[in-house]
This record gives C-alpha cells, structure tokens and sequence, in this order.
C-alpha cells in the first residue's frame, strides 16, 4: 500500500516557492488548452453577439427588444453548455496526466502539505476558468449594456451566470472523478457528477436561478472539496 | 477538511436521491384522471360536458340528460356558433332574448391566468403602445418605460437613452391625477397581436388605481376609484373584441373583479376567494353568462356559472380531488420527504422539500438497524450515520452503503 509521506516544510519562502512551482507546472500543463478555451468560448459569444447586431442592422433595434421581453429571448443561449464543456476539458488536461503512470505519487511526494498541493492545483484551475468566465461574460456585458436597457441587461447576465457556476461545477466534479483511483467509485462519482450538473439546466426561464444562485454558487465551491476526498483515497491505498 | 469532504458527498448522494427516487416512484403510477371538460348551458341552465369514454364521446348535464353532438352543439350555442352558423342552426333568441352570430363573435372571450404566469419573473420594462395611431393595425412601441420612484422614464430603443421630454410629460400629467411613485402593480398587454389599446393599469405607492395609455403621443391618466379598503393584488387587462371590460381585479383578500368599461365599475364576481399564485383560473364568457373554472394544486376542479350582467352566482359544480391511489398511499411509507427543484406553479428552480412524511420514519428506523447489520458495527458508533437513515430514510441508507467504507 501507498503511503506518501507527509513534509511540513511547506511554510515561510518554501511554501511560496512552491505554491509558484505549482502554478507553473499547471499553466505549463495546461497553457494551450486554456488558451484555446478562451479563445473559443470569446468566439462563441462574439457569434451571438454578432446574431444580435444582425438583428438590429435587419429588423431594427425595436425588434430585438421586443422579442426579449415579449418572447423571453436572451440570444446568448448558444452558449447554455460551453462553460461546462470548458470546465470538464479543463480538469481533464490538468488532473488525466497526473493519473497516468501514477504521476500523482511522485506530486504527492513532494516537500508540500498534500491536500494544500491539490488545494493549490484545483486554484490555478478555478483561477483559469475564472479568466476564461470573465473575458466571455465580459463581451455579452458591453455588447447588452450599449444595446438595451439595464433590466434586459440584468436578464441576460443573470440567465447565463448558472452556465458559467456549471463549469465551475464540472471542473471540480471531474477533478473528483479523476483524482480517484478506483474505477468502481469512479463510475459511481461520474453519475453522482452527472446528477449534480443536472440541477444546474432545469428551467429555460430567463432568470429562472435568481433565488438559488448564491446557494448554489455556495455549493459549487463547496464541490471543490469532493477532490480531496479523492487524494484521501489514494493515500490511504485504495485501487483496483 | 476530510470529515467535511465525505459529510458533503453524503449529503449530495442524498439530496440526489430524495430528488430522483419519489420522480422515479410516480412514473409507475401514470396520469390522474382530469374533469371533463364543462360549460354552463345559456340554453337549458345546467352544466353540461363532454367526456371520452370507451364507448367514444359521450354528452350529458347535470340534469342527467345526454345529448348527441348536434344537441350539445344546439345546448351551448355561443361556444359552438361557428358550427350552427354553418348548419345554418344558430337559434334567433335564446331564453326569449334575440340573438345574432355577431353579437356571439363580439361577446365570447376567453379568460386565463396560470399560477406560472402570474408567478413570472418580468423584467420591469414594458411598452406602452400608441392607442390612436389611427391606423387598423397597431405598431410596435419604439420606447419602454420604467416607473420608480423618481417617476415614468422612456427608454429609447434605438439608441437606448432617456427620452427626457416624454418621460417629464408623462411623470407630470401622471402626479397631477394624483399618482404617488412607484408602481406597486403593472399590468397591459404589450402586444401588437390585438385589435385595440388599453394601455395599462397601474397601481401607485399607496394602492391607488390608475388607467395609462399614450393616444397621439400624449398622456392618458385616469383614476379609477377603489371601494374603500381594496387593495389590488393582480389586474389582467383583457382588450377582448366586444370592449365590455377593461380589465380582472383580484384584491390580497382574494375576491375577483370585474372592471366595466365606460363607468370604470368594479364589480365583485360572486365566486370564493382566489389565490391565484397557487389556483389556475379559466373563464369561458359569451354575453349571457360565464363559465369559470377554478383549477385547485391538489387536481380539484370548480366550475361557477356567473351572470354576465350581475355578476352573481348561477351555478356550480365541483370535481374533487382523485383519491391517492395505492400506490401513493404505499409512497408516504417509503419516502420520508420529497425534493424537487421545480414546479408547475412557477418558473422558479429553487430546492422545495413537500410531503413531509413521519410514517417513513418507521422504515428509517428499520434501515438504521440494517445499517448496522450491514457494516457489522456497534449502532453507539455509528450514531451520527444511524440518526441520518432515521431522518432521511431511504435516501440516506443507500447514499451510505454507496459511499461510506466498510
């Protein structure tokens, strides 16, 4: 059975030293990816927003907002699973490698707290997508606060914000899934993962999240502890 | 930090559980059977419906009497005028009255309001149509507005600024009637798919009612007088195509109203108190009578028969709710709680945990013992995860065997 050893050198210049060390072996893991999903998802949106600009240039401002408060249109609903593809994809290139050939025990062997290590990795992820989130979240933002009225404004922001806490969500469920080192319970946290990113697509509703989304924004970073469950697991020698 | 990581993982597989269970639980039982559907006969003064049976469509009325689909035709003459037209049977007078298919086409209207509609999430912006454009067809509004408490502000759609001097007319004539800012209540149909304007109905900060519509690009402000003491909850502007009505009232007490066009009346309708966030409201009206169906949460149905000019009570009829069947009765033992996220009621995904259930916890006692049985473990031990199953039953015992160690 596995023990990794446990160091608490990990405090004063150490601890910074390698909390940076860290975070660059993760953006060198995963600079491409994240790269590439900004990219895509700041080119998705721009599609949307170039749908709402033909909408003008065709039908006339008029159009578009009656169609959003007469049909509840949001025009942005292209984008309902890209965060969660980009958050999934995301712990997929950061946590897959450490899994292969038991990368994960020579991590875990380093002069770091265990948990603050995964802690730290699942960090640089959030912080990722945060980044990737927010230059997306940011062009539907200036293109609708020029375009319409700041209540129409509000319902697009506060339609789509439950998308981008589902990446959130799918990144940490599939760090839990990947961290842990038994297919069995793998399988059994892919549905539980499944059920959970279930809860965040329920209504098509404009708005339909506005009560529930600090509780579940609350419980999406609550998630992000399911991964040290994982590393717990593969401490204490569990495999197949 | 791992206490807390493996109590959250039991607590996502149980909410999970207590979520997908009792959903999968009632596919097995199907449909609840519904009311047939039901109409107030102008004709012979009793209810009458329609029901499909084995033996086909079946007509009858509360009287007993059954019908063909010519005689039912005959026996609701408003509802079915298109067909008596065509078979040239559309009666001259009715209870001594004389009728004719025009006064049938300008008087029916429909009326409905669901607890999801009322429950909606509105932007709070609306347009505000020209109501004597002069032309037949209505145009589509190249402003909104918003009502706070600085005033109404116009918001160009174009260019997505304040018309400032459209907003100062309309603020101004508003406060001259009396209007106190904000709006408590907004209601119109901002909808071009009508054949006229009425504007809106609006309620002011101290529960005044107004009237508002733009004609030629001015302000229209009425107040409409309340009986001392009404507090307006919901107003449904109707612009049905015979004008009787400018719009349906229901007060926070619950009573309906009526609000007659050229007197600005508010005439109570003589059915029990509504709560509408909760109860579907349909009403089938033709210049004699109407035919208000109240749908209930719990499948019971309730059709009154209200005169169209006194708005008193004709008739009614009831359909109770369906008996639980065994299978439901069976339900409040296996599941102690059940947890949704959505609801019919509403557009809302919020967690809702209903039918609480204490006879679960006789099968939450006997899952706990199994628990310890299972795990071969002293029940003292194991207390924290034992009162769970108690609690949570079902959903906590198998979220247990699945993800805690042996």
């Amino acid at each position: 059975m596995f023990r990794a050893r446990t160091y608490n050198s990990g405090y004063g210049p150490t601890k910074r030293y390698m909390e940076k060390a860290i975070f660059y072996k993760e953006w060198i893991k995963t600079r491409w990816y994240f790269l590439l999903s900004t990219l895509l998802l700041a080119a998705f949106t721009g599609y949307c927003l170039l749908n709402v600009s033909r909408i003008i240039e065709f039908k006339g401002a008029v159009h578009l907002w009656e169609v959003m408060l007469e049909r509840d249109a949001v025009f942005v609903d292209l984008l309902t699973y890209l965060p969660l593809l980009a958050g999934l994809l995301m712990a997929v290139f950061q946590f897959v490698p450490e899994m292969q050939q038991s990368r994960l025990k020579l991590t875990l062997h380093l002069p770091y707290p265990h948990y603050r290590m995964v802690a730290s990795m699942l960090l640089y992820g959030t912080l990722a997508l945060c980044v990737t989130y927010l230059v997306s979240l940011a062009l539907i933002g200036i293109c609708f606060d020029a375009l319409v009225a700041r209540e129409l404004f509000a319902r697009v922001v506060l339609t789509a914000l439950p998308w981008y806490a589902a990446g959130l969500a799918a990144y940490f469920l599939t760090a839990w899934v990947c961290l842990e080192p038994t297919w069995k319970r793998r399988i059994l946290n892919m549905l539980v993962g499944a059920g959970v990113l279930r809860i965040f697509f329920l209504a098509p509703a404009p708005e339909a999240y506005n009560a529930f989304l600090p509780g579940l924004t609350l419980f999406t970073l609550l998630l992000s502890l399911l991964g040290m469950l994982s590393v717990y697991r593969f401490k204490t020698g569990e495999q197949d | 930090m791992i206490r807390t990581s493996k109590i959250l993982l039991y607590f996502i597989a149980t909410v999970l559980l207590a979520w997908t269970l009792p959903w999968a639980y009632g596919l097995l039982g199907g449909a609840s059977p519904s009311a047939p559907f039901t109409l107030y006969s102008s004709v012979s003064g009793e209810f009458s419906w329609l029901e499909a049976t084995d033996r086909g469509i079946e007509y009858q009325d509360a009287a007993g009497r059954r019908f063909t689909d010519k005689q039912f035709d005959s026996i609701l003459p408003f509802f079915y005028y298109r067909q008596l037209i065509s078979d040239n049977r559309f009666p001259d007078s009715i209870r001594g009255v004389a009728v004719t298919p025009k006064l049938a086409q300008a008087g029916n209207f429909m009326f409905r309001s669901s607890p999801r509609q009322v429950n909606a999430n509105v932007p709070g912006i609306y347009p505000l149509l020209e109501s004597m454009s002069g032309r037949v067809d209505l145009e589509a509004s190249d402003d909104v507005f918003r009502i706070d408490r600085n005033g109404i502000t116009f918001i160009d759609c174009e260019t997505n600024t304040v018309k400032a001097d459209k907003s100062a007319a309309f603020t101004e004539m508003m406060r001259k009637k009396g209007f106190v800012f904000p709006a408590r209540v907004i209601a119109g149909n901002p909808t071009t798919r009508k054949e006229y304007d009425e504007g809106f109905f609006i309620t002011d900060n101290e529960g005044k009612l107004f009237h508002l519509k733009q004609t030629k690009g001015r302000p229209f402000v009425r107040a409409v007088e309340l009986p001392e003491g009404l507090e307006v909850a919901q107003i449904f502007v109707t612009e049905y195509r015979g004008r009787q009505y400018f719009a349906f009232l229901t007060d926070k007490a619950g009573q309906f109203y009526a609000l007659t066009t050229g007197d600005y009346a508010l005439h109570p309708v003589a059915i029990p108190p509504l709560d509408l966030t909760r109860q579907g409201v349909m009403i089938v009206g033709n210049p004699f009578d109407w035919t208000v169906k109240v749908s209930d949460t719990d499948g019971a149905e309730h059709f009154y028969a209200i005169d169209g000019e006194t708005f008193g009570r004709l008739k009614e009829l009831h359909y109770p709710a369906p008996e639980p069947t065994a299978l439901e009765k069976a339900g409040k033992f296996v599941f102690p709680f059940r947890l949704s996220f959505t609801s019919g009621s509403d557009t809302e995904v919020v967690p809702r945990v209903t039918d609480i259930s204490a006879w679960a916890l006789i099968l939450g006692l006997v899952l706990a013992a199994a628990f310890c049985v299972i795990r071969k473990t002293n029940p003292v031990r194991q207390a924290p995860q034992c009162l769970f199953i108690l609690v949570c039953g079902l959903y906590a015992f198998i979220g247990l065997l699945l993800f805690s160690r042996k």
